[in-house]
């Protein structure tokens, strides 16, 4: 009995500490401060501090936000943490929000560090630095860098990006984004990985067993008129169609994946084939 | 039921009448295939007139805040949709990108707003020229000050900033978006006349009271945008909540977005679409008008949150042996469980006196409150003591 009622406090101290370490304040550089108590959010009220930009959060999956201002002479910023259900929502929700223009930096599983801003995911926490600067256009990316390299110090958690980015030819790349509901704009494909590339993108969809990703195959060839089988994984079809142009989606396991938006589906078809081979 | 019928009408009627009539499935029954592989077909569409501003808009516009992929947007222009909503804000600038990608070429055939929440007005200019860049335009259609739920948030320079875009053209018209407060903050927009449009959370769960500030704003000129139209959808509550049942059964997203715009002093709606096939479904609010059907769904969801939610009909005034404004102390609990609100809630809870908000509920043995309409009174009570205390 004491045994168990000492495993049930570690966890229990764990826990706790676990919690103490997604705290937040501003003491990560000099002359910083707190200017007011850390504030909390839940899928709930998020609304109240976000808006209209609530559901973004809540469509990657979303759990709680604990967020603070800080102030130093004229300047201020606000740091948001978000804890999100796991480690791929927080890199989705890290991708939706990165300027595709700019490089990744090594901060956590990606980050992203501008003259008055910064974002980064580590783990299962997504955090954004905002500053208002008493000079508009003062550059403060070493503050920017100090905030966000202090703040990934104390999160735990993953620091890999997802696997399935690796998936994607990175020739001619611009940006690969997690897409939380309907890839393509097609209700049927219900969460993945888009990657842009300079002419058309490409897409991995992940179906939780290779039966519903047959089931949704079937029902995605039924939306396409006139569509071909292509030789493909387990199955494939490419198709010509107005909004998606040339494309070829094949299934491989669970996987659903393909490329769109290029000038003709034998095209999408021909890359479809090399992202196939680089899937698991 | 008229367009003039107040939300306590409609919760009556609803609750009665609804219950007794059959399902009549019209909205299920007119399904349309989803055709996102196929060319669109012109929707059947609805205009209004945008208040002052003289903008031809279709009544369903397009939230792009979530959509997942620009052909959706493109799709719906192509359709005949006209109105844009974006926010500088929205994932770091990247749905301003985003609906700039899908519109480039139909850019002078629609109608595209964007908003700043910036605090000051050095920050606001510089949001307006990064908007004028995102968007890859040489104006705006509609310029938002973003999420203002008082007059005293919005700032004169604020005001000038605008003011001044305006003039140099970078702007079309003026506006404020809000979810809270409008009560106040409507009828304040409606005098100060330096605004074209307002933005508003509004939905079929909201009072009489946000109907007639509503109203104030439309009659004074106001462009009103309607958004929140599916009452904060469900992507906030848990799988267990009872509205989420409800509010996820085939029809009821369409039937709140009918209801709404079937109300005169609004002009437009901006329901946020993710894809295609939702597109094919809101589309569908032009065509097919609000029926007894649609009652039937929405009295079904407001039967389930009865227990809930107070109809401000006074039964109560004075009943409470504590001596508590029972119908104010819900309505704040509704600010924060029903519009999502917390903090507009609080606020006006914090302004009771001390003596009443001393009280708990809970220590009572007994109510000698009765809601003649089911709200448990004691339970609702309690939960805003602890919500707000």
């Amino acid at each position: 009995m004491k045994k168990i009622a000492g495993l049930l406090l570690t966890v229990l101290l764990a826990v706790g500490m676990a919690r103490a370490q997604v705290s937040i304040d501003c003491h990560l550089a000099p002359g910083w401060e707190a200017a007011g108590p850390v504030r909390q959010y839940s899928a709930e009220n998020l609304y109240d501090y976000k808006d209209g930009a609530a559901d973004g959060y809540l469509s990657y999956g979303f759990a709680r936000m604990s967020t603070i201002d800080c102030k130093s002479g004229g300047d201020t910023l606000t740091i948001d943490l978000s804890e999100m259900n796991d480690a791929d929502a927080a890199y989705g929700l890290f991708t939706a929000n990165r300027d595709a223009k700019l490089p990744i930096a090594p901060i956590g599983m990606g980050g992203q560090i501008q003259p008055q801003s910064a974002i980064f995911a580590k783990g299962k926490y997504y955090v954004e630095i905002a500053e208002v600067a008493a000079t508009p256009e003062a550059d403060h990316s070493a503050l920017m860098q100090a905030f966000a390299a202090g703040i990934a110090q104390r999160l735990p958690g993953r620091e890999s990006a997802p696997e399935a980015l690796q998936w994607f030819p990175n020739e001619n790349l611009d940006s690969i984004r997690l897409i939380p509901e309907s890839v393509l704009g097609l209700r049927l494909l219900k969460r993945g990985y888009v990657a842009k590339y300079k002419q058309g993108q490409a897409f991995v969809v992940l179906e939780s067993a290779p039966e519903s990703a047959a089931e949704v195959m079937k029902k995605l060839r039924e939306r396409f008129d006139g569509s071909t089988p292509a030789q493909i994984g387990d199955e494939a079809f490419q198709a010509k169609a107005q909004y998606l142009d040339g494309i070829c989606v094949f299934r491989k396991g669970r996987f659903l994946a393909g490329y769109a938006n290029l000038p003709d589906a034998q095209q999408a078809a021909t890359l479809a084939a090399k992202l196939a081979a680089r899937i698991p | 039921m008229s367009s003039n019928t107040s939300r306590r009408e409609f919760l009556s009627n609803g609750l009665s009448a609804g219950l007794a009539l059959p399902v009549l499935g019209a909205t299920s029954a007119m399904a349309l295939e989803p055709q996102s592989a196929k060319p669109a077909a012109p929707a059947k569409l609805d205009y209004r007139i945008l208040g002052r501003t003289g903008l031809k808009v279709t009544t369903v516009g397009m939230g792009c805040m979530i959509t997942s992929d620009p052909s959706v947007i493109t799709r719906a222009a192509d359709m005949g949709v006209n109105y844009f909503d974006t926010a500088r804000g929205y994932q770091q600038g990247n749905n301003e990108r985003m609906v700039a990608a899908a519109l480039g070429a139909r850019r002078k055939q629609v109608i595209i707003s964007t908003k700043s929440h910036a605090p000051n007005k050095e920050e606001l200019h510089k949001h307006l020229e990064t908007s004028l860049r995102e968007l890859n335009t040489d104006y705006i259609d509609i310029w938002y000050l973003h999420g203002k739920g008082s007059p005293d948030e919005i700032a004169d320079d604020l005001i000038e900033v605008q003011q001044k875009a305006k003039q140099q053209g970078k702007i079309r018209f003026t506006g404020v978006s809000t979810h809270s407060g409008q009560q106040n903050l409507l009828p304040w927009m409606a005098k100060k006349g330096v605004f074209d449009v307002v933005l508003t959370g509004y939905n079929f769960t909201m009072g009489d009271d946000m109907d007639k500030a509503i109203e104030t704003a439309a009659h004074a000129g106001l462009g009103v945008v309607a958004m929140k139209v599916m009452a904060g959808g469900t992507r906030r509550m848990k799988p267990d909540d009872p509205a989420y049942k409800k509010l996820t059964q085939e029809g009821a997203m369409l039937a709140a977005l009918k209801w709404v715009i079937k109300k005169p002093n609004i002009a437009t709606t901006i329901p946020s679409i993710t894809d295609m096939d939702q597109l094919d479904e809101n589309l569908k609010a032009m065509a097919v008008p609000f029926s007894a059907g649609d009652e039937k769904i929405l009295s079904a969801h407001l039967e389930s949150i009865r227990p809930l939610y107070c109809r401000m009909c006074g039964e109560c005034d004075g009943a409470c042996q504590k001596g508590l404004p029972v119908a104010d102390m819900l309505r704040f609990l509704t600010y924060a469980d029903g519009y999502g609100q917390f903090a507009l809630g609080r606020e006006r809870f914090l302004e009771l006196s001390a003596e009443h908000k001393a009280v708990r509920c809970g220590d009572c043995a007994e109510c000698t409150v009765k809601c003649p309409h089911g709200v448990h009174v004691q339970n609702r009570m309690a939960r805003a003591q602890e919500l707000f205390a």
